[in-house]
């Protein structure tokens, strides 16, 4: 895993679970939580969560005004590109408008390949279902953030009713677009429920909800 | 078709374009804003229109003026908003004209917050406009349910040409689901929209006007007498509901929507501990289903309404009631959320014995 790693994507598609399950996975220092789209289920949610396992929460949040929907960024949000100490995750707001916020990061950012720009595609997501619809929203990420995209995360899912053929024909799908623009799947992520011994592309790993409580 | 992940306010929107929406007129509000901006881009690939209005205002009384020209049209909007359209709502019907409302209902009053609530339950129900009228009131507990009563109701729109309204708390409009966005749902045989004011130039021998102004009060009451036979007919024909867990049921929860969702994982566990409850879910709320209540067993003694307001819905309830049952209310508001230990700690609290 590199040192930082940015998540973007349609929205939807599992950023901030994703977010939330790799900073806990792999121990890292900070979650910076950048998504301006969505008003509610956003990875700041977790902050409890989190900061009992030693992760700092940095997010797009007035302090003390969570109910807010004014698109703030904390200038904290830079500390990772400065400090090389730090091992960070960074969950974005979905589509182009949410991947924008990291274009004011630009000159803070030294050296490009301590950096991994994953993709999160659930391809059972309508605006994603298609390899060309998913190389459009890669070009679109790009022009916005004006970062380059390093790699895709498989994250196909139809939550409860997730099965082994689901993960594979989003792989299938994804690798068509992944091969196209000549990108690495970096992880697969499986429902916790899903069972399986068999080994998909990328770090396997398994994909605990934290955010969606028990009766959603 | 199989299913798919949608977030519920774009699941609402395709629904409505399965629907056969010909028209969207609306102005953003979070936390309904996917909807529009959903519709944005996928109602021009259908050759539909979609007006970003510069009021709530405006956009209601863009919907008066397509439904009157005959086209099946929606708008959204959340709690204020819905409020600021209430004028352009009472007009809608008093012209007897078809038109959708989704509202993705958040905390208030005033501007409120952007969490969810379900604080417009008499706004919904009762209505901020001016008039004896009613709209026909949806509130779904699931992402397909609510794509499902999407669909439906510009069928159920035009057969009462009257509004139709969603309400949805803005959880349901956030949150993300399985859904199978062209199951099947019933329609209704519609007639021809003779009545519609589409432009004729005299071809026509008459002319169609769309209008609610009628000056004799005589005139005025026969037309009132009118839009009430139609919501006797809704009192008679569309009351929605689900009872869950009551055959042996002593205490039942009343809850929709999100409240609805909690209250079951509430009765799944205290069904566990071997108590006695269920729910009753309303899926229409005006017609409030009053039916339900009929159909409860001897065992019954105590209703807990649960709400995320302060106690309107529980004003139905007890409508309905008429002394038959004990009864009892939680609710939460501006936007809090409860747990569903907090359902199941005043279920027990209203057991037979309890202390």
């Amino acid at each position: 895993m590199k040192r930082i790693t940015i998540l973007t994507g349609h929205y939807g598609s599992g950023k901030s679970e994703i977010a939330i399950n790799l900073a806990i996975q792999d121990e890292l220092n900070a979650l910076i939580d950048l998504d301006i789209i969505n008003p509610y289920f956003r990875s700041r949610s977790a902050r409890k969560l989190l900061e009992a396992n030693g992760i700092e929460l940095i997010e797009s949040t007035i302090e003390n005004s969570a109910g807010s929907d004014l698109p703030f960024i904390s200038a904290k949000g830079s500390r990772p590109f400065v400090n090389s100490d730090l091992r960070a995750v960074y969950d974005l707001g979905g589509t182009k408008h949410g991947a924008k916020v990291m274009m004011q990061f630009r000159d803070f950012i030294k050296n490009r390949d301590e950096i991994d720009f994953l993709v999160v595609v659930n391809i059972y997501r309508p605006e994603t279902d298609q390899a060309k619809k998913i190389i459009q929203m890669v070009e679109e990420l790009e022009a916005t953030s004006q970062i380059r995209v390093t790699g895709f995360i498989n994250n196909s899912n139809l939550m409860e009713y997730t099965d082994e053929s689901m993960i594979e024909e989003g792989e299938r799908i994804l690798k068509e677009a992944a091969g196209t623009l000549n990108l690495p799947i970096v992880y697969t992520f499986i429902e916790e429920h899903v069972k399986t011994t068999k080994r998909y592309a990328g770090d396997n790993r398994v994909l605990i909800r934290y955010l969606a409580k028990q009766w959603l | 078709m199989a299913k798919v992940l949608m977030k519920g306010n774009e699941a609402m929107a395709l629904a409505a374009i399965k629907g056969g929406c010909d028209a969207f007129f609306g102005y953003p509000i979070t936390p309904q804003n996917e909807i529009p901006e959903y519709l944005s881009y996928h109602m021009q690939e259908h050759g539909r229109v979609f007006v970003q209005a510069e009021s709530e205002v405006a956009a209601i009384n863009m919907v008066y003026g397509a439904a009157g020209a005959g086209a099946r049209v929606l708008t959204s909007s959340s709690s204020p908003g819905i409020a600021l359209k209430q004028e352009g709502i009472s007009y809608i019907v008093g012209s007897e004209l078809p038109a959708v409302i989704i509202n993705v209902m958040r905390g208030g009053p005033g501007l409120g917050g952007i969490q969810p609530s379900q604080g417009d339950y008499n706004q919904v129900t009762r209505g901020g406009g001016n008039g004896d009228y009613h709209l026909l009131a949806f509130a779904p507990e699931t992402l397909q349910e609510t794509v499902d009563i999407v669909k439906q109701s510009f069928d159920l729109a035009d057969y009462y040409r009257n509004p139709v309204m969603i309400a949805v708390d803005g959880l349901i409009g956030q949150m993300m689901e399985p859904v199978d966005i062209d199951k099947e749902v019933e329609q209704k045989t519609l007639e021809e929209k003779t009545w519609a004011s589409d432009g004729t130039s005299g071809k026509r021998g008459r002319v169609n006007k769309i209008v609610s102004l009628h000056l004799d009060p005589y005139d005025l009451e026969k037309h009132n007498l009118k839009l009430k036979a139609k919501y006797d007919e809704m009192v008679e024909k569309e009351q929605r509901y689900e009872m869950i867990d009551t055959d042996d049921a002593e205490i039942v929860i009343v809850a929709y929507g999100s409240m609805a969702r909690i209250a079951r994982s509430a009765v799944k566990e205290l069904r566990n501990e071997g108590v006695k409850v269920g729910i009753i879910r309303p899926i229409t709320i005006w017609p409030f289903p009053e039916k339900a209540f009929d159909e409860l067993p001897e065992s019954v003694h105590t209703l807990l309404t649960v709400e995320m307001s302060l106690g309107q819905m529980l004003q139905d309830v007890k409508i309905v009631n008429q002394g038959r049952y004990q009864l009892e209310f939680y609710g939460r508001a501006g936007g809090v959320v409860p747990e569903a230990s907090e359902i199941m700690d005043q279920v027990r609290k209203h057991l037979k014995g309890a202390k």
